[in-house]
């Protein structure tokens, strides 16, 4: 045991499986106690059983550690609340909130149907929100709290075929941009994760099939770290939420890293790259049709150009 | 009058004043025949009234214009269609979807109400959500089409206190990412703007807040905005490029964030790693804390550095 998290009480939600699971693990193996949530949902958010999140905690326990299950669904206002609650309860505290839980119902937007839409967003995005809100009293009474959400290059970098998981991990963007700004002067911290990583939501039957596609078609390009997905392990992920969750990172707070294997990076927040100025007001549309293709526009790539023949209508790119 | 949206059918959403309403008057101007949606509602999203859109229906045809008139609520699913069928049915087309509509229930997240939240969450994401999957089916069979969504700074920089509104408004973003990755074989762009402008739902933020702010942007690293000259900024600023990106002259900007601020018109990078360590293999917490201050962490500046106890609360 490293013991860099030894005194401190964690909850992890979705730790039932996956990088949720290997994050529990590692914040264990580091001295923190904690609550293993899982709702024990299938990849669709369907079918709920208690199994995954009491393995995750029989494990914890044989190897020495602390821990407790919980299964509630972080979508829930008050299932949050109790998940909140059982860290206190149980562990006296609450210092770190890692949020993991999250579901996938990929579909190309002209046929997503709202269902779909409303489960991604449900999960994600206000199954992070809810459980930050219900922690942040405790954190901000305490001055101190470390809490790590999960985004995506989804979202980030945008994958055909998932607008609602799209919109959900830039939203927990947004959300954890805003946290650690509500937040830092209590002396919590709050950012995001955008891992790559094997597990059930990534390594589907139909990323696998779009990448032997992509592959005969020579258009890999950017995308090396998928081509080699099942090298990359969710416990990869863990030691950077671990670091995250410490007092070595008292003054990291809303920034977004990507983790994918042995790979770290800091990502970059939005900034202007080109700007074009008036300074006496508005444009027109005829100084913008002159201006615009030789400034803001130039060089610019069209990320999917217009094709002439009707091209296969489901293709994604896996990266979760 | 221009004419470069000649033939054109447009849909903007909270049209009825503001950021909107100046964008509907110019698409018009252009020649576009635009549907004014407007819910007519507080800032806060209560209430609900016609008078908004109409008066700027009337506005558009007193200036030789065509325009209709929509109050449908964008943040339901089958009211969305309607506001899209509405183009269909009137003009026999949509071209433009310009998704604006939005609320804004400021809170710090230590005390924000879900119904807070998910009433925000509701007009702005998945409001954009709706009509674009709805315009998306048809603009995909007319293989053609331009959405343009409102994304904010709020949730690109994060602004103290707007929790809902900056996770709707980076939400907004990553959609439109995604659906300019699904959509633009078909030929239709989309986009989004960060708007700054003075407008009601700007004028709801208390000055001191806004003070902060300002001190806040000048404070943080990679946040040029600052850079930028103090501007009066006026709601009728952000619609020339919002309507030049409808224009074929924009047919292939797509995926992309603008920000427009009186008159500055700027484009937003894309994320991307800026700072990396790697190892064949797994990392250690520990050995990650050791390399960090000097690798990833260097130079990186807390937005909001912990304060001694006793400080002023927070609204």
């Amino acid at each position: 045991m490293s013991g860099m998290l030894e005194g401190r009480v964690a909850v992890v939600t979705g730790a039932g499986r996956g990088i949720g699971r290997a994050v529990a693990l590692a914040l264990a193996e580091a001295g923190a106690k904690v609550v293993v949530n899982d709702y024990g949902v299938d990849v669709h958010g369907q079918a709920p059983t208690s199994g995954p999140a009491f393995d995750v905690v029989q494990e914890i326990q044989a190897r020495g550690g602390t821990a407790v299950a919980n299964t509630d669904s972080v979508a829930a206002w008050s299932g949050s609340e109790r998940i909140i609650r059982t860290a206190l309860d149980q562990f006296g505290r609450i210092d770190i909130l890692v949020t993991c839980a999250g579901i996938l119902r990929d579909r190309m937007i002209f046929n997503m149907s709202e269902e779909e839409f409303d489960a991604v967003i449900a999960v994600h995005l206000k199954g992070t929100f809810c459980c930050i809100r219900h922690a942040a009293p405790l954190m901000r009474e305490q001055r101190y709290g470390r809490i790590v959400t999960f985004t995506s290059g989804a979202g980030l970098f945008g994958n055909p075929g998932q607008s609602n998981y799209g919109a959900a991990k830039s939203g927990i963007g947004g959300l954890t941009k805003v946290v650690a700004r509500d937040l830092g002067k209590y002396g919590v911290t709050c950012n995001a994760i955008a891992p790559v990583a094997a597990t059930r939501m990534t390594l589907t039957e139909e990323f696998l099939r779009a990448r032997e596609i992509r592959r005969q078609q020579g258009i890999i390009r950017e995308e090396r770290a998928l081509a080699r997905l099942e090298e990359l392990k969710p416990e990869d992920v863990a030691p950077m939420v671990v670091f995250l969750a410490s007092d070595h990172a008292a003054n990291v707070n809303g920034q977004f890293f990507l983790c994918a294997g042995g790979s770290i990076s800091l990502l970059s927040q939005p900034r202007p790259i080109k700007t074009i100025f008036k300074p006496d007001g508005r444009w027109t549309l005829d100084e913008l049709d002159r201006l615009v293709p030789v400034t803001l526009a130039e060089g610019l790539v069209n990320p999917a150009p217009p094709r002439q023949d009707s091209a296969s209508s489901n293709e994604r790119a896996g990266n979760a | 009058m221009g004419q470069r949206l000649r033939g054109k059918v447009a849909v903007v959403t909270g049209a009825g004043r503001g950021v909107g309403r100046g964008i509907a008057l110019l698409l018009a101007e252009e020649g576009a025949a635009v549907v004014v949606n407007d819910a007519g509602v507080n800032v806060d999203g209560s209430g609900g009234e016609s008078t908004p859109a109409q008066l700027v229906v009337e506005e558009i045809r007193s200036r030789g214009g065509q325009a209709v008139a929509n109050y449908d609520n964008v943040a339901d699913f089958r009211a969305a269609e309607r506001i899209i069928d509405t183009a269909v049915r009137e003009f026999g087309r949509i071209d433009i979807l310009v998704n604006n509509a939005g609320i804004l229930r400021d809170r710090m997240v230590f005390n924000l109400s879900e119904e807070d939240w998910d009433a925000v969450i509701a007009v702005h994401l998945k409001g954009t959500f709706n009509c674009t999957r709805h315009a998306a089916v048809r603009m995909r069979q007319q293989r053609s089409g331009r959405i343009i969504s409102m994304s904010s700074t709020s949730g690109l920089y994060g602004n103290t206190g707007q929790a809902n509104y900056g996770a709707a408004k980076d939400g907004i973003a990553g959609l439109t990412r995604v659906v300019a990755r699904e959509l633009g074989k078909y030929g239709i762009t989309v986009n989004a703007i960060a708007p700054a402008a003075q407008t009601r739902m700007i004028a709801t933020i208390p000055a001191k807040a806004r003070e902060v702010r300002a001190q806040r942007g000048v404070a943080l690293p990679g946040q040029r905005i600052s850079e930028l000259p103090p501007l009066r900024a006026e709601p009728e600023d952000v619609a020339p490029f919002v309507v030049y990106l409808a224009t074929d002259a924009a047919h292939n900007i797509n995926g992309q964030i603008f920000l427009v601020r009186g008159g500055v018109v700027a484009l937003l990078n894309d994320p991307a790693p800026i700072r990396t360590i790697t190892k064949d293999g797994r990392w250690t917490p520990e050995e990650i804390a050791q390399l960090f201050p000097h690798t990833l962490g260097m130079d990186l500046v807390n937005p909001a550095p912990p304060q001694p106890a006793g400080e002023s609360k927070p609204s």
